[in-house]
């Protein structure tokens, strides 16, 4: 137990008066890589908000743990202290705040000077930045909180093969190739991420439910490619 | 900020107390009294004689700012000042003005009639500061008058507002000149009026008036802007934002467009909002409390 990190249990969550999340089950160990695959609109950015603690989501039944701590009340910041943090697959625009500035005032390291991104660092957070860019600034931000579980949301979603391979680099050098490796999880929709990182577990969500995981990657995409998420419950090959 | 240290200020007022004046070469500088009785010509731009105030004259091109500091630091003051200054015909200055209450709790008062006369080619940025306290009454009036291709840089700041601002801003522009006026009030606690005025009276004048107000703990702030354009191809625009920041708060904008010249354009843009929850969201998400991520977006929103 002591080597778990996050585990959601059973939980359930509303969203403008809509149940979203129907009993997710979700556990990560320390320094564990696992992928979150599913169809649009089924849950697995809502999931990565909740355990973020985004208000905007009611909790109806369940609990968040972390470091064998209910962190289901806590609110976002106190999660983030904790270790937590979330790429976002759609970042909003700060006008008039440098991303430089930002960093400044969120950043848990000592002067942090990131060797990725520098023509981004005096421009406003995210006003005109491409995908590609703001899938950087977000990497940068997030490394320079310390964390010990990065959840990626789409980090490859509307990149080219290109971009997506320097994005992987990145994560790579910053995040897993240090002595104390971090905690990840992927949330992709297309899984053209994993191929990099090799995921131990991969979890497959539709309408809000984790239905499957399963522990060869390559075999859980060719599966969704041949019959879809849709017949993802009837596969033999995966049922668990 | 340019002034943070008043001793080295070209003129510092204390009170009603002139603490200092530092001339430099092809600068007069005097206190108003003083170039009412020395300079008849003054007389033109001052109507009567002033109790108390600056007089500025820059007759030469100076390489540094030149900075004022209007301080009140005792309670109960009530400051009364007439300033002028004047910028000779194609003469480049910048000034730093500073007008502030040492203290939050003074209950005082600060009257200012200023007029700016930019003459013929002149160019001149002038960055006025406010700093009060929760209990004053600030009460600034000034005119600016454009001459002749002469270009204005004026950037009015209050992050510390008094209990109540009436601000009164008025530019007659004349052929060929240019204006670009940006005021930016963090609303406290405070009741805000403002009235801008822009005359676009010559040919090819130009004025961009900019506004950025935010309403925060129960202010009360009502802008009302207007460009009256007279001149041929005369051009001017109005961006007003406001930024709600709590629901006891409350801003009015009006923005006023007065077009007497079929050869003229003026257009305007004007918005209030709120700040959106998905930012504060995301800034929580980095770790930010409500508090600071609010101080943040409020801090980028009065540099948009």
């Amino acid at each position: 137990m002591k080597n778990i990190l996050l585990k959601t249990e059973k939980l359930r969550v509303e969203g403008n008066g809509k149940e979203i999340l129907k009993g997710v089950n979700l556990q990560i160990k320390r320094g564990e890589i696992q992928a979150l695959l599913g169809p649009n609109a089924s849950g697995k950015s809502t999931l990565a908000q909740v355990i973020l603690g985004n208000p905007k989501y009611k909790i109806k039944k369940g609990k968040i743990i972390f470091q064998g701590k209910d962190i289901t009340k806590f609110t976002s910041e106190k999660r983030v202290k904790l270790g937590i943090a979330l790429t976002w697959q759609s970042p909003p625009v700060i006008k008039g705040v440098k991303l430089s500035q930002l960093l400044e005032r969120i950043s848990f390291k000592k002067d942090f000077q990131p060797e990725e991104g520098k023509k981004l660092l005096e421009r406003e957070v995210n006003v005109d930045f491409s995908g590609g860019e703001k899938k950087i600034s977000e990497l940068l931000q997030i490394l320079s909180l310390n964390p010990k579980l990065v959840i990626f949301d789409e980090i490859d979603s509307g990149l080219d093969i290109k971009k997506i391979e320097r994005v992987a680099k990145i994560i790579k050098k910053e995040f897993l190739g240090k002595k104390i490796k971090i905690a990840a999880l992927f949330i992709t929709h297309s899984g053209d991420i994993l191929k990099f990182f090799k995921p131990k577990t991969t979890n497959v969500m539709v309408r809000g439910k984790i239905i499957c995981k399963g522990k060869d990657y390559k075999k859980v995409l060719r599966v969704i490619k041949k019959y879809g998420y849709e017949k993802c419950k009837k596969c033999q090959l995966l049922a668990v | 900020m340019a002034t943070k240290n008043v001793k080295n200020a070209n003129y510092w007022q204390f009170d009603h107390k002139v603490k200092t004046i530092f001339e430099v070469k092809g600068v007069t500088i005097l206190p108003s009294p003083q170039a009412w009785e020395k300079f008849n010509w003054t007389r033109k731009w001052f109507k009567k004689k002033p109790k108390e105030g600056y007089f500025i004259w820059i007759k030469k091109t100076v390489g540094f700012p030149l900075v004022t500091c209007i301080t009140i630091a005792s309670p109960k003051i009530s400051q009364n000042l007439t300033n002028l200054l004047v910028l000779e015909k194609n003469i480049k200055a910048k000034a730093n003005v500073l007008c502030n209450a040492a203290k939050s709790n003074l209950c005082s008062s600060h009257r200012a009639q200023g007029k700016l006369i930019l003459k013929e080619g002149a160019f001149l940025e002038y960055n006025h500061f406010h700093k009060w306290g929760e209990k004053d009454f600030v009460e600034p009036n000034y005119e600016f008058t454009l001459e002749k291709d002469s270009k204005l840089i004026y950037n009015y700041q209050n992050l510390l507002p008094p209990k109540n601002l009436r601000l009164i801003t008025t530019l007659h522009n004349k052929e060929n000149s240019s204006a670009q006026v940006n005021f930016v009030i963090n609303g406290l606690n405070s009741k805000a009026e403002l009235r801008e005025s822009i005359f676009l009276e010559g040919k090819n004048s130009q004025g961009i008036l900019k506004l950025r107000l935010v309403g925060k703990k129960k202010s009360q702030i009502e802008a009302k802007s207007t460009i009256v354009a007279k001149g041929n191809q005369s051009r001017g625009h109005l961006d007003c934002r406001g930024l709600l920041v709590d629901k006891n708060s409350k801003i009015s904008l009006i923005p006023e467009l007065i077009c007497q010249n079929k050869l003229a354009q003026i257009t305007h843009e004007a918005s209030i909002g709120k700040i959106a929850e998905e930012e504060l969201n995301y800034l929580r998400m980095r770790g930010l409390s409500e508090n600071e991520a609010i101080d943040l977006v409020v801090s980028g929103f009065l540099k948009s």
